[in-house]
């Protein structure tokens, strides 16, 4: 893979405050194209990668290279190629939402003319001419807090939590928001969760942090094929009853785990013919149990479950 | 530069800090003119603009132009705009230069209402003694004492950025108001930076020291607090 294809690379990208490694040794890659999802639970240490991604805090040590080039170097050119929300998106409360675009947009230099009008019409605010930002509810920030982002045409768009706060629909609309910015305009995007499943729905790849320590990346066709579903059986004989269902069924994909256990990762469902084989064959089933939310289960491994937050 | 001092206009776009400063600067015309209407009439009106401007740079000056200006800085912070501002990007030196500028704007503004004000009202009350030299020479006092107040706020500026906190800048104010109005009658009060400005802006600077050294000391607390700050801002971390 080329080069100029990886977006986002740190290396070792460390944030020590105080006494607490905030962000420890962090390695990331995002290629070109990507939605990545970066999960982590509360204090993961989500926030402060990409507070440091934006050059708004100093690494204590480690690097980022942003469209190949090392961020410190080049600020802000980079900056320029970036659009950003982090966290609860701010604004200044007394003007409007064009009044707050256009000075991001007057700063940044946007000179296309509708640039503004066309930010909002994306994340539908275009009618809202009147409201002043601080009477919006956080459903409409947020949104706002896109169209700010997306108004100097970026290439790679960071987003901090952005479905935070927002109820079902929001949420779903932020996704589906998210998704086609992606596929329509080519942006690549990271955005971070502490949903799993969120990211599940969004993103086509993910890193996860957890107490500032990368513990995986991994894109989530490999991910749902190593998590196949699968049927478990506990049988009194694990010999015969494999053999039963390479003969009578034709199985193949399974695995004989101890204590007479096989996992079965084809024929879901059908757990009741299977059982009826065995038993028609002298072989006790003493348990059956059907696999659910791998993800899920992954997930809490990984990050050794325990208390929330 | 000329964006980011547009943006700092737009961004004071129906903001009430506007008209609660210029309350503020309201203060020291009406209550200096009333009083002396009711208490002496016969007072010339060159003390009148002595009296305001005395007011307003010895003691309004300091809180009224320090809540101006944590107002201007900190409500990046408060309203968490800093972090998007500084991530589209923008330059940090620009942009403390460009909300200094408002500052500046902003102080003589006051000031020169508290001039208006002052001359409104003493016409009004009809005291005697107004002439073409007294206009100039007035307004030149208070523009003097405004942009010695102006060139003071680095150090609040800077206490602003690091605490970003209003409560630590009107501490800070109040006690040098309060270092004024206590050194009001010492003969020593040219070497401090404030209380200098008030008396250079109306020229009662006590002989006891040359006077070289009440602008030096002015120029070092006002350099020192703009390195400082600069320097602060553009390292720190954006949280
Ligand atoms: N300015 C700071 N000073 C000290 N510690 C900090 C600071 N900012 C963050 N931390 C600590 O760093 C750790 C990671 O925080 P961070 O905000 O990055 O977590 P997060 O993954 O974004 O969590 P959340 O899902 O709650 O937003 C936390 O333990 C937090 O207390
Ligand atoms: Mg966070």
């Amino acid at each position: 893979m080329s080069k100029i294809s990886e977006i986002i690379k740190t290396t070792n990208l460390t944030k020590i405050y105080g006494q607490q490694k905030s962000v420890d040794h962090l390695n990331i890659t995002v290629n070109q194209g990507e939605i990545y999802g970066f999960l982590g639970r509360n204090g993961a240490g989500k926030t402060t990668t990409i507070r440091m991604l934006l050059g708004l805090i100093k690494p204590t040590s480690g690097q980022i290279e942003l469209f190949g080039e090392d961020l410190f170097k080049n600020k802000k050119e980079i900056l320029r190629r970036i659009g950003s929300m982090v966290e609860v998106p701010g604004f200044y409360e007394n003007l409007t939402a064009r009044e707050n675009l256009l000075v991001n947009a007057k700063i940044i230099g946007v000179h296309k003319k509708n640039a503004i009008e066309e930010a909002l019409e994306i994340v539908d605010l275009h009618h809202e001419t009147r409201k002043l930002v601080g009477k919006y509810s956080l459903g409409m920030k947020q949104r706002l807090g896109i169209a700010r982002a997306l108004l100097h045409y970026p290439e790679l768009l960071i987003l901090d939590e952005p479905t935070n706060g927002l109820d079902p629909i929001g949420i779903k609309e932020m996704r589906s928001l998210i998704q086609s910015l992606a596929k329509e305009r080519n942006i690549t995007i990271f955005v971070s969760s502490h949903i799993l499943s969120e990211i599940e729905q969004l993103a086509d790849h993910m890193g996860i942090i957890h107490e500032g320590k990368l513990l995986e990346e991994i894109g989530f066709e490999s991910l749902r094929k190593r998590n196949r579903k699968y049927l478990e059986f506990q049988v009194s004989n694990d010999n015969k009853a494999a053999m039963l269902l390479e003969s009578h069924f034709g199985i193949l994909d399974y695995e004989v785990h101890d204590e007479g256990n096989i996992r079965v990762y084809s024929h879901l469902g059908n757990q009741g013919k299977l059982n009826k084989v065995f038993v028609e064959n002298d072989i006790e089933v003493l348990k059956i149990k059907v696999s659910e939310d791998n993800l899920e289960d992954y997930f809490t491994k990984l990050v050794g479950g325990g208390a929330i937050g | 530069m000329a964006d980011l001092l547009f943006t700092e206009f737009l961004k004071l776009k129906r903001s009430s800090m506007f008209l609660i400063s210029i309350l503020g600067a309201a203060v020291a015309p009406f209550v200096v003119v009333i009083a002396t209407f009711i208490h002496e009439p016969a007072t010339p009106f060159n003390d009148l603009f002595y009296n305001v401007n005395l007011y307003t740079v010895l003691i309004i000056g300091a809180p009224l132009y320090g809540v101006v200006t944590t107002y201007l800085f900190n409500r990046e912070y408060a309203e968490n705009t800093l972090r998007n501002l500084l991530t589209i990007p923008v330059s940090r030196a620009g942009f403390i230069i460009s909300k200094m500028l408002l500052l500046f704007m902003w102080i003589m503004m006051l000031s020169i209402i508290a001039w208006v004000l002052t001359l409104t009202l003493g016409l009004l009350t009809q005291f005697d003694g107004l002439d073409t030299s007294l206009l100039r020479n007035s307004l030149k006092q208070f523009s003097t004492g405004g942009l010695l107040l102006f060139v003071l706020s680095t150090p609040i500026i800077l206490v602003t950025l690091v605490l970003k906190n209003y409560v630590p800048t009107i501490i800070f104010t109040v006690v040098i108001t309060l270092i004024n109005v206590m050194a009001g009658n010492s003969e020593h009060r040219g070497l401090f930076p404030w209380a200098a400005a008030g008396d250079i802006s109306n020229h009662t600077l006590p002989s006891t020291y040359p006077a070289e050294y009440s602008y030096i000391i002015i120029a070092g607390t006002a350099i020192i607090g703009f390195i400082s700050m600069v320097v602060y801002f553009t390292k720190a971390d954006i949280h």
